[in-house]
């Protein structure tokens, strides 16, 4: 059973990437144009070059108020005509980092005022003030599972009655504590990321993002049909060995795709052992879809990655074209990863999904309504 | 409206204890070993979310306002040489998550829930709203140190775990229900927890639109 039944549709959405809002970085992803750079891991503090994709014009390290507050009310402008966080008109909001970037630079560089964005709640009541939103705000912070969360409970609220629309919306800028992180962890490392690839050594690179989406329950013309969540709970940084995981999160999205044609947008960070994973399972439950992933242009935006990615995939939807594997060339885990771009309106819709610390994993699947 | 039948509660208020204490006392809850690496906010959710014996099919909603504080503490401590495990360990939902792997409870859904005013609204609509048959809602916070002096983390340890069934079970201590409403109003996470520690009452608005009744049977 998918988790969802009710169809809900996207009245509305767009995604920030250092390449621009959707349409823009949908096109550059077409070109093949990689938005990440080698960067320091600690910003001013220097440390080894990792590949980074930021904004243009910010720089790693977070100012006060955090530089990335005047695109995020960018972002959400077209959207800003509801009552958003009243009654009716819920917000979820999904992040892995929050402003704990701010957190990062009040102890290293030690201006207090720092403090006053440096926890999940005090980011989002400051983007909360900044949009005009009022109270009625849902916070989720899964790792980089986040933004499906978001959208799985706006499906639901949708689906009771309990809401006219919700805004789902999600953001996660760099700063030295996640890259810091990455890096210890030594998935962030010199190398540039190659989703799928079957390579020596794996590695990720991080990207700043943003995104938005309207769910409504008739509004739009496209619709989420089903969508999944599991967690293995095996290990904090690694997946069951035969991929029972990402199976059991896939199995109730293709049982409702099934006799359709899909395609497949996956988590793709760069890793090695989960991406033979996600790739091998990916082909089991969807034999021959073409699979791909723009991590490696874009850097896995965290938390946010789910809703910024499906922005891309609406966007591909609606173009009729999808990029392919940016970064990535043969040999591949699957001979489904598509390197290059694909059309994509000999398609019924695509799967799009999401892993995260812990063995979380996520599913959903998107089509025109 | 909402309604769940509350039909197991467990609820840890250790006041003063240090992480060291808490972490002396709690060990034999869990493989040996494993509290190592755990943090204090970590073993009390553990320790009272497996006494509601989680199952695969159960949703698991976590309440955190602040999360892993010792931990994030810690790990802005480590750098330059930032600390692989305290990152990891540092990161919410880690403080359900820790007990959950080293058991190997596997859960289909799992909603960690970040602070908001609606917090408490929010936790329990994502409770209440999942098809699983139970869903267990726990969380709580941990003391920690400069944070706290920062108020960008708790000043009081605590933590709790409930499970909700069918409004309609038998075995229950409690019922919760939340109801649309014109008016609005706020629970924090520490007065929603003092109401189950003690058992009392709850009628009222609790998030824009969203009024929460709690009875105990």
């Amino acid at each position: 059973m998918p988790a969802v039944a009710t169809p809900v549709r996207l009245s509305a959405w767009d995604c920030l990437t250092p390449l621009g809002d959707a349409a823009a970085t949908h096109a550059a992803l077409l070109r093949g144009e990689v938005a990440l750079r080698p960067t320091p891991v600690l910003g001013r503090a220097g440390g080894d070059a990792v590949p980074l994709a930021l904004l243009p014009g910010r720089a790693l390290d977070e100012t006060e108020p955090p530089a990335w507050h005047g695109a995020v009310r960018a972002l959400l402008a077209p959207v800003a005509d509801r009552p958003w966080g009243t009654a009716r008109y819920p917000v979820c909001v999904t992040s892995s980092n929050f402003g704990v970037g701010s957190l990062y630079a009040f102890r290293h560089a030690g201006a207090a005022d720092f403090v006053q964005h440096g926890t999940p709640h005090a980011s989002v009541a400051a983007i909360a003030r900044l949009c005009g939103w009022g109270e009625n705000i849902a916070v989720f912070s899964h790792a980089c599972v986040s933004a499906h969360l978001g959208l799985m409970l706006a499906s639901r609220l949708i689906a009771a009655g309990a809401a006219e629309e919700v805004l789902v919306f999600t953001y996660d800028f760099l700063s030295p504590f996640v890259a810091g992180g990455f890096h210890a962890l030594k998935i962030l490392n010199a190398q540039m990321p190659a989703p799928y690839a079957a390579r020596e050594t794996g590695s990720i690179g991080l990207g700043d993002g943003a995104a938005y989406a309207v769910v409504s329950r008739a509004q739009g013309n496209f619709a989420i049909t089903a969508q999944s969540l599991h967690n293995e709970m095996f290990h904090f940084t690694a997946n069951q060995a035969d991929g029972a995981g990402f199976a059991a999160a896939l199995a109730p999205v293709a049982e409702a795709a099934r006799g359709l044609r899909v395609w497949l947008k996956g988590h793709g960070t760069g890793t090695l052992e989960a991406g033979r994973l996600e790739a091998e399972a990916m082909q089991r439950a969807f034999p021959a879809a073409p699979l791909t992933g723009w991590k490696g242009s874009l850097g896995h935006t965290l938390g946010s990655c789910g809703l910024v990615e499906l922005a891309l995939v609406l966007q591909s939807l609606r173009t009729g074209r999808a990029p392919g594997t940016v970064g990535t060339v043969s040999p591949t885990f699957t001979d489904t990863v598509a390197t290059a771009p694909f059309a994509t309106d000999g398609f019924d819709g695509a799967v799009c999904t999401s892993n995260a610390f812990g063995g979380a994993h996520a599913a959903l699947f998107v089509r025109h309504a | 409206m909402l309604e769940r039948a509350i039909t197991a509660l467990h609820t840890a208020d250790p006041g003063a204890e240090e992480p060291g204490a808490t972490r002396a006392r709690l060990k034999e809850s869990f493989p040996a070993g494993a509290s190592r690496r755990m943090t204090q906010l970590g073993m009390l959710v553990g320790t009272l979310l497996e006494a509601l014996g989680p199952r695969p099919d159960d949703t698991v909603v976590y309440a955190s306002r602040f999360g892993e504080s010792r931990a994030l503490e810690a790990y802005l401590e480590s750098f330059p040489a930032a600390s692989p495990t305290l990152f990891q360990t540092s990161i919410h939902p880690s403080g359900v998550q820790q007990g959950l792997i080293v058991r190997q409870r596997a859960t289909a859904e799992v909603f960690p829930v970040a602070g908001s005013p609606a917090q408490v609204a929010q936790a329990l609509l994502a409770a209440m709203l999942a098809p699983a048959p139970r869903a267990l809602v726990c969380g709580g916070e941990e003391r920690a140190t400069w944070l706290t002096e920062h108020r960008a983390a708790s000043a009081r340890t605590f933590a709790f775990a409930l499970a909700l069934g069918s409004a309609s079970s038998d075995d229950r201590l409690g019922r919760v229900a939340l109801a649309p409403c014109g008016d609005t109003g706020a629970l924090t996470l520490e007065d929603w927890f003092d109401l189950l520690h003690t058992r009392r009452g709850f009628a009222g608005a609790i998030a824009p639109g969203w009024r929460l009744t709690l009875e105990w049977s």
